[in-house]
């Protein structure tokens, strides 16, 4: 795909460009961590692009944590708006890939995910400080992105170097095109660095690769070992709940009047009454059940499923741990 | 730098083809709109909902959720032939939905979302014994089987029906049984935990039906339903009569919430029983360390 420069001066037209079609969203430095946040024209505009992705996962773009799924006894269905997500980081991009598989792929089809998904214009970052929580390196992601997101970039020296990645990402910047100028042979040698240094980081901070026949390994954990790991957890559910991946919800219904609406909620597995059923019976009312059930899920059945593990690597579940149980360590002595 | 790339084992999941087949443009949460036509009780805790027509299509096996309007959802196979006019669910009461649909009246409004999971294989079944397990509440999805075989009953070589309750008051169709029992090539045999002096026929638990096995156990197709409990050991037994592992189908139980194999909920393994189920083949679960919950 073709190289585009957008210079450093023209950043803020583009966005306030994009902000004229629909709401944007990018990342914004706060209290020491990184938000995905709103842009608003009459507010200071910010880079940070280089920091690693936000605190919160896109998911809550494409698969809110609580959303009206259908109505009673008269459907109606709200329709969604165009929304923009500028430097989100490739770790988030596999949840998006997990999702598009279940809500997508899977028949049948979820009505409301494809709409924000039509609608949401995903535009990457590449990620070129990899810090000590990120793992992408181990399941199979490079901290930059090829696919799955509409338009790629490159934050370089003299601005942010774009690669159209779809249809819509090509149009996108066809319609700005006065905003860019060609890319030179330097500032993509620039590109070339910034990544090999990434990935170098990443090997560096994870020192040891999974190994090939993980999923096996996870299907035939030693229950005692898995027991040790997660002696720590004191679930609270936070690395599910900030996993990017994660996409179990449960439906519930709420009167309005003469009416009801449904509506969807996050869930997570290692809740107690998650699979419990109407006469009580459960099949995983241990916590040592549960734990390995989030195993079995991210790196054994959904590996079967679709040839992908349901983790980014993002490393959400250690930093959100309040264990701080590193799930990379509990992979690695399997 | 070389990625490591998640190995594909694809050995023993289930095909994605039958995952697919659902989409057909409706909203799939969306319940659809049904009163209430007539309740009958069939025991102290055991109720019929007949609903005012069918608002799904759907074959002997498929589940649907049965909504209580406000309350929530709860996931039943019915009970009623699916070539009959009117739905019906056979239901027990036991927690918070079922409660709410134990208080509604005929007429009241329920909503209706399916069908979901994938039917008894019947063109399987053709020429051969059906031998049928149940237990308790486990009667209502075997009704609506042995209903559709009824509808074809020369497609077999006979129907078998083995059923167990607690006591006599505790047999579901109770009201149906004895007409059944004269049709030609149908053959039922009932037990009861505790009998009273009434009871003429046997008295134990269903396994105990199970002792002499009339068919030919290398080709018939056997189908169980029943409390957990009941199918441990019916499973137990009918292994060790002989059937084939692939020839047992079993009713599994599971927590259910979409009901189409996405919110995650009623998993037992890498098996989705809402989409690979809920009727799972002793050969598809064996290797799950519990799967009677």
């Amino acid at each position: 795909m073709k190289l585009y420069l957008l210079p450093s001066d023209n950043i803020i037209h583009f966005i306030t460009k994009l902000a004229e079609d629909g709401p944007v969203f990018y990342p914004v430095f706060e209290d020491d961590k990184v938000h995905l946040n709103k842009f608003d024209k009459d507010k200071k505009f910010e880079l940070n692009f280089e920091k690693i992705r936000t605190v919160e996962t896109i998911k809550h773009f494409l698969f809110p944590s609580r959303d009206v799924v259908a109505k009673f006894p008269k459907d109606a269905q709200k329709k969604t708006e165009r929304q923009y997500l500028v430097g989100v980081k490739n770790c988030d991009l596999r949840g998006i890939d997990v999702y598009d598989k279940v809500f997508l792929d899977w028949e049948p089809i979820d009505f409301g995910y494809k709409q924000r998904r039509e609608n949401t214009i995903i535009i990457s970052a590449d990620c070129p400080e990899p810090e000590d929580c990120c793992f992408c390196n181990l399941v199979g992601l490079n901290p930059f992105c090829e696919s799955i997101s509409d338009i790629n970039f490159t934050q370089v020296s003299s601005g942010l170097l774009f690669e159209a990645i779809t249809k819509k990402g090509d149009e996108i910047i066809n319609k700005m095109e006065d905003l860019f100028t060609g890319a030179s042979k330097e500032v993509q040698q620039q590109r070339d660095k910034i990544r090999k240094h990434a990935i170098n980081k990443l090997n560096k901070i994870n020192k040891k690769s999974f190994k090939k026949d993980l999923p096996k390994r996870v299907e035939k954990a030693d229950k005692q070992k898995m027991h040790n790991a997660r002696k720590d957890c004191v679930e609270c559910h936070a690395c599910l709940h900030a996993c990017p991946t994660c996409y179990c919800f449960l439906l519930s219904d709420y009167k309005r009047g003469k009416n009801f609406e449904r509506v969807r909620t996050w869930d997570a597995c290692y809740y107690a009454a998650y699979a419990r059923v109407g006469g009580g019976a459960n099949p995983r009312s241990k916590l040592d059940e549960r734990f390995w059930n989030r195993f079995q899920c991210k790196f054994n059945y959904f590996n079967k499923y679709e040839g992908i593990y349901a983790c980014s690597g993002c490393g959400r579940c250690y930093r959100g741990c309040s264990g701080k149980i590193d799930i990379r360590e509990i992979l690695w002595n399997l | 730098m070389e990625s490591v790339n998640p190995v594909k084992n694809s050995d023993k999941v289930l095909d994605q083809s039958q995952r697919k087949g659902l989409s057909n443009g409706v909203n799939p949460y969306y319940s659809i709109p049904i009163k209430i036509k007539e309740i009958i009780p069939e025991t102290s805790n055991i109720t019929t909902f007949i609903l005012d027509g069918m608002p799904i299509k759907f074959e002997a096996g498929q589940f649907a959720e049965l909504t209580v309007p406000g309350v929530g959802e709860a996931p039943f196979t019915p009970s009623s032939s699916p070539y009959a006019k009117n739905m019906e669910f056979t239901i027990m009461q036991v927690g918070r939905v079922t409660t709410a649909l134990f208080n509604l009246k005929e007429g009241d409004l329920v909503g209706v979302r399916g069908p979901f999971g994938k039917p008894y294989p019947l063109k399987d079944f053709k020429g051969k014994e059906i031998y049928i397990v149940g237990g308790g509440v486990g009667f209502a999805p075997l009704r609506s089987l042995f209903l559709a075989l009824l509808h074809n009953i020369k497609d077999y070589k006979k129907i078998y029906i083995r059923y167990g309750a607690r006591t006599p008051d505790d047999i579901v169709y109770r009201r149906l049984i004895p007409d059944w029992q004269k049709i030609n090539g149908v053959d039922i045999a009932l037990t009861v935990d505790v009998g009273d002096e009434s009871w003429k026929e046997t008295v134990g638990v269903v396994t105990v039906l199970l002792e002499q096995i009339p068919v030919n156990v290398k080709s018939s197709p056997t189908i169980v339903c029943g409390p957990p409990i009941m199918l441990k050991f019916a499973t137990k037994r009918l292994i060790e009569a002989g059937f084939t592992h692939s020839n047992i189908y079993l009713s599994m139980e599971s927590n259910m919430s979409c009901g189409f194999g996405k919110c995650n909920h009623c998993r037992l393994g890498e098996i989705y029983v809402c989409k690979d189920g809920p009727v799972l083949t002793w050969e598809n679960v064996k290797d799950i360390e519990e799967p009677f919950i």
